[in-house]
């Protein structure tokens, strides 16, 4: 009862004509900034700061603003994923094995209402999540230990079995390249500086930004250009913008489920909307099974990691308001936001601040739904990039793709390495590797090897850390069910075939 | 397929050169038995295995439905944009972001079968335009280059 | 153009009403070597708003991202680079000097830029969870003594950083080798915080700062602060130090700028004059209160000499723990 007391004095905050304008512009900002490839949500908040700081925005305003930045980003980096096949970010990259596919078919608008729909599903549910379970919830978080996160990675890494479809040698091979991509740079347990060659610019590694756009927007560059030698255009958005109720009803077992599971990753520190997506892509392939069009244009496998996405976000929240700790790139941002207006994120911020912290949280109602409202509109003029003639748009992609990946160093050499990795992605392309695979074994692998090496440091090199609490053995069990199942799906088809063989004899 | 057992080749011996490099990574001090070297020996060596496999076995390459068989003309022009993207690349900082958008992006909309006036009139535009944007507006420093000595 | 000509007059008015002499520098732009949101972006905002708000600069500067080997890519990019760039300010850390000590900033030493500026620091300090069995440094430096592998470290960086080094000391006071720690290393406060508060770890080495928020809930106690005395702060003040304690340990985390090798005198004493000024003002203290930065001062010469002394002591210490030969 108090909470809902509480929530009613949130909303009396965030429903001022002020702060509902505020959100407004967030969204809007946020939306253009997450279109971007390259800029993403931490760009977009990291650059309102000191404008929200400059207007002397009170800080619940302020924070509103940010929050609305935030998820208008992610509304944003969908975009271009679904028209150009060129995801922005990390988090948005498993919504171009869908939405792109869907595009082609024509039904770009579709795709793209759609995917707001579901991520405003899956925000929507967090966030009621947030407003039930938050103090709870971050108990849990805190249990996740590295043995834990391990666990979590190695489930992650055999759901991405599933990704391999007809080809499963290239799926494992791009995924190891990955993997293995993942280990350059600085070590972070031990210091030793892994296959940078001397060259500081490698010393954190490959950024994620520079092997997201050359293998994605570089290759897409190069493959553009074959399309314009041959006389091809984009398939252009035809006929329907919305979806329809039948569309909405076919995805909202999947929308449940993956608000579930996006919200829960969310809320644990570091796993993010990446992760969030990429399970919920890769559980409802497999959930699907041999019914399923899934990298064909399914729109389930739009909705899940699009509502994962918007689930995790509003997670995401959770650490950062509950223990200070931030939950993704982005809210460590934000948590720099706070101290600038003395407040100290951390478990006392429920108490000390009730109306900003519940204020904000019926912020992210309200910019959720404005982001839908606005949105749907808007659909209209963002298929229009569909209709840019190829040698308009193509030096648009290359030049924007420079500029975020000059962004993130300021250095010549990631721009060098940028056009190597999209070679290196365009032949990859054409060879038939799938790239997906790729950039999550490039994200989990860090995680894997370094939680791994925490866990066993923790243990002093005794292995049994791994399996010994509950959450562990959970998530074990589940890596375990996922292998099987398609064992046995195989087994049972091999059986009927059989018995359809000995009926016929 | 013969271009595809080359590529697997060279990616395969580049694979072995990392791993015979990661012999040599080892801590001076270490608090667990992994250490730094045997993450990448263990993706290396899966990774080599299934190149090799690829090599010895390769599978047919599946082309989507509308990709048409690459020929000279495209491999010219493909390679010219490598070159075209690479000199962007290269000329980015030094020359500044204006020039030599405006210089790649007419190239670009050229080799994209753009017409010689609009590809002229669009790269400037969209040059000015982007580095308003970003520099001025989203706060991304962009390098001015050889416009330096203008007070912009 | 009318875009083009107020910065012009912005530039011409400014030179007008200077009290100095010196005019600003062109284009003023301050580098902070890592991703958007941590120490360094801290320092530099705190630069960016500190000069805007004592009138010192006309528009705020911008904040350029270059973040790779804790500052060793912008060291490079501005020695090799931008060496006669008087308009751009780098922040560094204590951490910066570190890894500099072992020669992970590639060819470059630390003689090879124009340290300008040290205006904040930040300080070590071991923590544990509120229910811990060791209530003194005292308590953990037997502890470690009888059997190190009993107890379980966790802090924010790899063997040889920052963080390591704080906990090598401590081993050391201890009379064991850093080796034979149980040692884990994690990310930044945040994960220490989560760590300990989650029981992976016992004892946190960690930053005063970061840990505040869990000491005030009641979640955490700090054991000691390495620091030359008791922090000046209400909440702090209890806090003892290693050194009351008993063990000379003293580790700051010094915040500041470097300018480029090549950049004129009268570019050099601009911003010198400017951070002189605004180290002195009230203003600015209560803007690096905010940022939850101790007071540290120096300028110049004064900081050039403090660095190389920094650098040596540094290198010094990662002979004697075997990091560099």
């Amino acid at each position: 009862m108090e909470t809902l007391n509480f929530l009613a004095q949130g909303f009396g905050v965030a429903l001022t004509p002020t702060n509902l304008i505020i959100a407004l512009v967030g969204t809007l900002i946020g939306t253009v900034v997450g279109l971007l490839p390259g800029l993403g949500p931490i760009n977009g908040v990291a650059l309102l700061i000191p404008v929200a700081f400059a207007l002397g925005l009170p800080p619940e305003s302020a924070l509103i603003l940010l929050a609305a930045v935030y998820l208008g980003c992610e509304y944003g980096g969908r975009i271009s994923s679904i028209l150009l096949n060129i995801p922005g970010e990390a988090s948005t990259l498993m919504t171009t094995l869908d939405g792109y596919p869907l595009a082609r078919k024509g039904l770009a608008g579709v795709a793209l209402s759609l995917s707001a729909w579901s991520s405003f599903i899956g925000a929507f549910i967090a966030t009621c999540g947030m407003v039930l379970f938050a103090p709870l919830l971050a108990k849990w978080a805190i249990a996740f230990g590295p043995a834990e996160y391990f666990a979590l990675m190695v489930f992650a890494i055999v759901c991405l079995a599933g990704m391999a479809g007809d080809k499963p040698i290239k799926t494992l091979v791009a995924s190891l390249l990955g993997l293995f991509l993942a280990a350059i740079g600085i070590d972070a347990n031990s210091g030793v500086y892994r296959f940078t060659f001397d060259s500081i610019h490698l010393a954190d590694g490959i950024q994620f930004v520079v092997l997201v756009l050359g293998l994605f927007s570089v290759s897409e560059v190069l493959l553009l250009l074959e399309k314009t030698h041959h006389g091809q255009d984009a398939v252009k958005a035809t006929g329907r913008m919305l979806f329809n109720f039948r569309e909405a009803k076919s995805v909202f077992l999947t929308n449940l489920r993956c608000a579930v599971s996006g919200f829960v990753m969310g809320v644990l520190p570091g796993a993010g909307a990446t992760l969030a997506s990429a399970l919920a892509y890769m559980t409802e392939k497999r959930m699907a099974g041999e019914k399923g069009e899934f990298g064909k244009g399914d729109l389930r496998g739009l909705a899940a990691p699009e509502t994962a996405i918007g689930a995790s976000c509003c997670g995401a929240m959770i650490p950062m308001l509950t223990l200070g700790v931030p939950g993704s790139g982005t809210t460590a941002v934000m948590i720099g936001a706070l101290t600038l207006y003395n407040i100290t994120p951390g478990p006392l911020l429920f108490q000390n601040e009730p109306t900003l912290v519940w204020g904000l949280i019926a912020s992210l109602f309200i910019a959720n739904v404005m982001l839908l409202i606005l949105n749907v509109p808007m659909i209209k003029v963002f298929t229009k990039i569909l209709a840019v003639p190829n040698w308009a748009l193509v030096p648009i992609i290359a030049i924007i793709t420079s500029i975020g990946v000059y962004a993130v160093h300021a250095t010549t050499f990631d721009l060098i390495l940028m056009v190597i990795i999209g070679i290196l992605g365009y032949i990859l392309r054409k060879l038939d590797f799938p790239l997906s695979p790729l950039l999550l074994g490039f994200i989990l692998g860090g995680l894997m090897e370094q939680n791994l090496r925490r866990a066993l440091s923790i243990s002093n090199g005794s292995m049994d850390i791994l399996w010994s609490s509950g959450i562990s053995q959970v998530v074990w069990l589940l890596a375990i069910v996922m292998l099987i199942l398609p064992m046995i799906r195989i087994w049972r088809r091999r059986s009927l075939r059989r018995k359809a063989h000995m009926a016929n004899v | 397929m013969l271009f595809q057992r080359l590529f697997l080749g060279v990616w395969l011996i580049a694979g072995l050169v990392m791993m015979y490099l990661a012999l040599d990574y080892q801590a001076p001090f270490s608090y667990e038995p992994v250490g730094p070297r045997a993450y990448p020996m263990l993706m290396l060596g899966l990774m080599s295995a299934g190149l090799a496999y690829l090599l010895i076995k390769p599978t047919p390459i599946d082309h989507a439905h509308d990709e048409k068989p690459m020929d000279a003309p495209t491999a010219r022009k493909v390679v010219s944009c490598i070159l075209l993207l690479l000199a962007y690349a290269l000329l980015f900082e030094p020359f500044g972001f204006v020039p030599s958008s405006i210089v790649a992006g007419f190239l670009f909309a050229r080799l994209y079968g753009g017409r010689w006036l609009p590809s002229l009139v669009t790269s400037i535009v969209m040059s000015i335009c982007l580095y308003i944007l970003f520099d001025r507006i989203l706060d991304v420093p962009l390098p001015l280059g050889i416009l330096d000595g203008l007070e912009i | 153009m009318a875009l083009s000509l107020r910065p012009l007059a912005v530039t011409a008015v400014c030179a007008l009403l200077s009290t100095q002499l010196m005019a600003e520098p062109k284009r003023p732009e301050c580098i902070a070597p890592a991703s958007p949101g941590g120490g360094f972006d801290l320092t530099c905002k705190l630069a960016q708003s500190a000069l805007v708000n004592a009138k010192l600069l006309e528009k705020p500067m911008r904040v350029t991202y270059m973040p790779g080997g804790v500052g060793a890519v912008a060291y490079n990019t501005v020695v090799a680079q931008r060496p006669k760039d008087g308009g751009t300010i780098v922040a560094f850390s204590s951490g910066s000097l570190l890894n500099l000590a072992q020669g992970k900033f590639g060819r470059f030493d630390e003689k090879a830029v124009r340290w300008l500026a040290a205006v904040g620091t930040s300080y070590g300090a071991i923590a544990v969870k509120s229910d811990s069995p060791y209530k003194t440094l005292g308590d953990l430096v037997e502890a470690l003594k009888k059997d190190p592998s009993k107890v379980v470290i966790g802090s924010g960086g790899t063997v040889g950083s920052q963080d390591w080094m704080q906990t090598a000391l401590v081993a050391k006071a201890a009379g064991i080798n850093p080796r034979d720690l149980r040692y884990v290393s994690l990310e930044g406060g945040g994960e220490i915080a989560t760590a300990l508060l989650g029981g992976h770890i016992q004892v946190g080495s960690t930053d005063i700062s970061d840990s505040m928020p869990h000491i005030e809930s009641g979640d955490m106690r700090i054991l000691a602060v390495f620091s030359e005395n008791r922090l000046n702060e209400s909440a702090m003040a209890d806090i003892p130090t290693a050194r009351e304690q008993g063990y000379d340990i003293v580790w700051p985390v010094v915040r500041g700028y470097y300018l480029g090798p090549k950049v004129s005198d009268e570019d050099y004493n601009w911003w010198k004059a400017s951070f002189d000024k605004l180290l002195a003002s009230d203003d600015f203290a209560k803007l690096r209160d905010q940022r939850e930065l101790f007071p540290f001062a120096m300028t110049g010469s004064e900081l050039d000499a403090y660095v190389q002394k920094e650098v040596a002591k540094y290198r010094g210490m990662a002979k004697e723990f075997g990091l560099i030969q």
